[in-house]
């Protein structure tokens, strides 16, 4: 199966990094497929949308830059995009109707809320909401 | 502007989407989960879950930020309570309160909320339009500066008929604007204008000389 | 004393019932004739059914000659919103009202509603029964 598109919103986490080469992977090297890679900066409603929060843009663009590399390492073709919103999912979503991807590809790391096993409220909303495929990369319990 | 809407049922439903498509943020507030819900899939990041009379949440809301509060939920406390709460801890400058029980209007300017919206006294007033032989119609009120503008049909019989406007003894703030006649121009009156049968006489007025004013034109 | 108590749960019908065995004037004001069970067979007060934020039900229940009024229905909205009609419109000398939420209790207890949060109360005296 072949992705030419492949959106993958990093957070800065493990699992992100190890989703990346994945996607690298799945895109395929010698310049087939694009890998959008995203980071959506949550704002909270105490601030307007597009205030600029240098903290979080510090963050987002080292993220952002660390994803850049590793994969321009596997010889991938990538680009990145910060966005501000107020909630995750539906940006992911928007942006991957907005750049036609045809695979949303998520790390995700092995979570407790409240003592219990959560995927948190992204996931579910993506894997509700997406126009295309998507996959998850769950890291095991550590 | 930033407006936040307190309540997710049909009115504050419909409210939230006509403010949207007039270009404004707007964020409601709904205390049902499941409702909440409903309305965040389908218009998007405009959904708070939460009680709108709780500090915390307005807080989490950014109604410090907020020009203006809308509390449309189907009960009267609540809706003052948000109002107020809003207004007296996070300074928002414009609060409206919708109200049921068209006696608590009064209750809620007394309390400070800038302005009441009673979906009773709105029919009301519209009925009073259709019904064409109601002498004194409401047309508009200028809350802010304590005024209304009346319009009222002169019965044939009234006392006042044949008596120019000096004669009349009108309520010292009441003010006769204009006056419309049958198949004539509208007139704007003077003191020595007379009035006829069927002349319908636009007129400003604080509301507590209305019956005042209705009293100098119809009695009989 | 005259006093109005708006809400006949327990705590009100508790008040009602101290206060009508001290030879006080008592109104009992509830939305629902079975929280009258909560009231002894000898209550020597009156028990009225009505909306106690109807200024109609309030006259009824003799807020404008009261010497006090007492609001603890279960709602804090409803204690709030009556607690402000008796003080703001009845100008009722004493007004008190149960506020379960304790932020909204001290709000309005800044905006000059003499308001008690149980929740605040309670807690309280657990915490210093726990430490005794």
């Amino acid at each position: 199966m072949q992705f030419n598109k492949i959106l993958v919103p990093v957070a800065g986490t493990k699992a992100d990094e190890e989703a990346m080469e994945l996607a690298c992977t799945l895109a395929g090297a010698k310049n087939k497929g694009l890998i959008f890679a995203v980071h959506v900066i949550p704002v909270e409603r105490s601030l307007p949308l597009d205030s600029e929060i240098e903290s979080e843009i510090g963050r987002a663009d080292s993220i952002l830059a660390h994803t850049e590399l590793l994969a321009q390492e596997q010889g991938c073709r990538i680009e990145t995009d910060l966005l501000q919103a107020r909630e995750v999912g539906p940006a992911i979503i928007d942006e991957a109707i907005e750049r036609e991807v045809n695979l949303i590809l998520i790390g995700v790391s092995y979570k407790k809320h409240f003592g219990q096993f959560s995927l948190g409220d992204v996931v579910p909303y993506v894997l509700k909401n997406a126009p295309c495929r998507v996959i998850l990369y769950h890291q095991r319990k550590s | 502007m930033y407006i936040i809407v307190v309540g997710g049922g049909r009115v504050g439903y419909y409210l939230t989407k006509a403010l949207l498509s007039e270009g404004h943020e707007v964020l409601m507030i709904e205390k049902n989960a499941t409702v909440s819900k409903t309305i965040a899939d389908e218009l998007g990041s405009v959904c708070l879950h939460g009680d709108g009379c709780e500090a915390a949440t307005l807080d989490g809301a950014g109604t410090a930020r907020a020009d203006m509060l809308i509390a449309v939920t189907g009960d009267d406390e609540d809706n003052l309570v948000a109002c107020q709460v809003a207004k007296h801890k996070f300074n928002v400058p414009r609060t409206i309160a919708r109200v049921r029980n068209p006696q608590h209007e009064a209750i809620f300017k007394k309390l400070g909320i800038d302005v009441t919206v009673s979906s009773t006294n709105i029919i009301l007033e519209h009925i009073e339009h259709e019904v064409p032989s109601h002498p004194l119609m409401h047309l508009l009120t200028i809350s802010d500066k304590g005024l209304e503008v009346v319009e009222i049909k002169i019965p044939a019989g009234s006392a006042s008929v044949g008596k120019t406007i000096k004669e009349l003894s009108l309520p010292p703030e009441s003010i006769l604007s204009l006056i419309i006649r049958k198949e004539r121009k509208p007139i704007v009156p003077t003191s020595n204008t007379i009035l006829k049968a069927e002349d319908q006489v636009v007129a400003v007025t604080p509301p507590e000389s209305e019956d005042a004013l209705r009293a100098a034109l119809i009695g009989r | 004393m005259k006093v109005v108590i708006m809400g006949c749960g327990r705590v009100g019908a508790r008040l009602a019932t101290l206060l009508d065995k001290e030879g006080h004037q008592v109104t009992a004001l509830d939305n629902d004739t079975y929280s009258f069970r909560r009231l002894p067979p000898d209550f020597g007060g009156t028990a009225l059914l009505g909306n106690g934020l109807d200024e109609e039900a309030l006259k009824r229940a003799g807020i404008e000659q009261a010497d006090a009024f007492v609001a603890v229905t279960q709602g804090d909205n409803r204690n709030i919103m009556a607690a402000q009609i008796a003080k703001h419109i009845f100008k009722v000398p004493k007004v008190l009202c149960r506020i379960y939420d304790p932020l909204r209790r001290d709000l309005y207890s800044l905006l000059g509603l003499e308001a008690i949060s149980p929740t605040t109360v309670f807690a309280q005296m657990l915490k210093e029964k726990l430490k005794s």
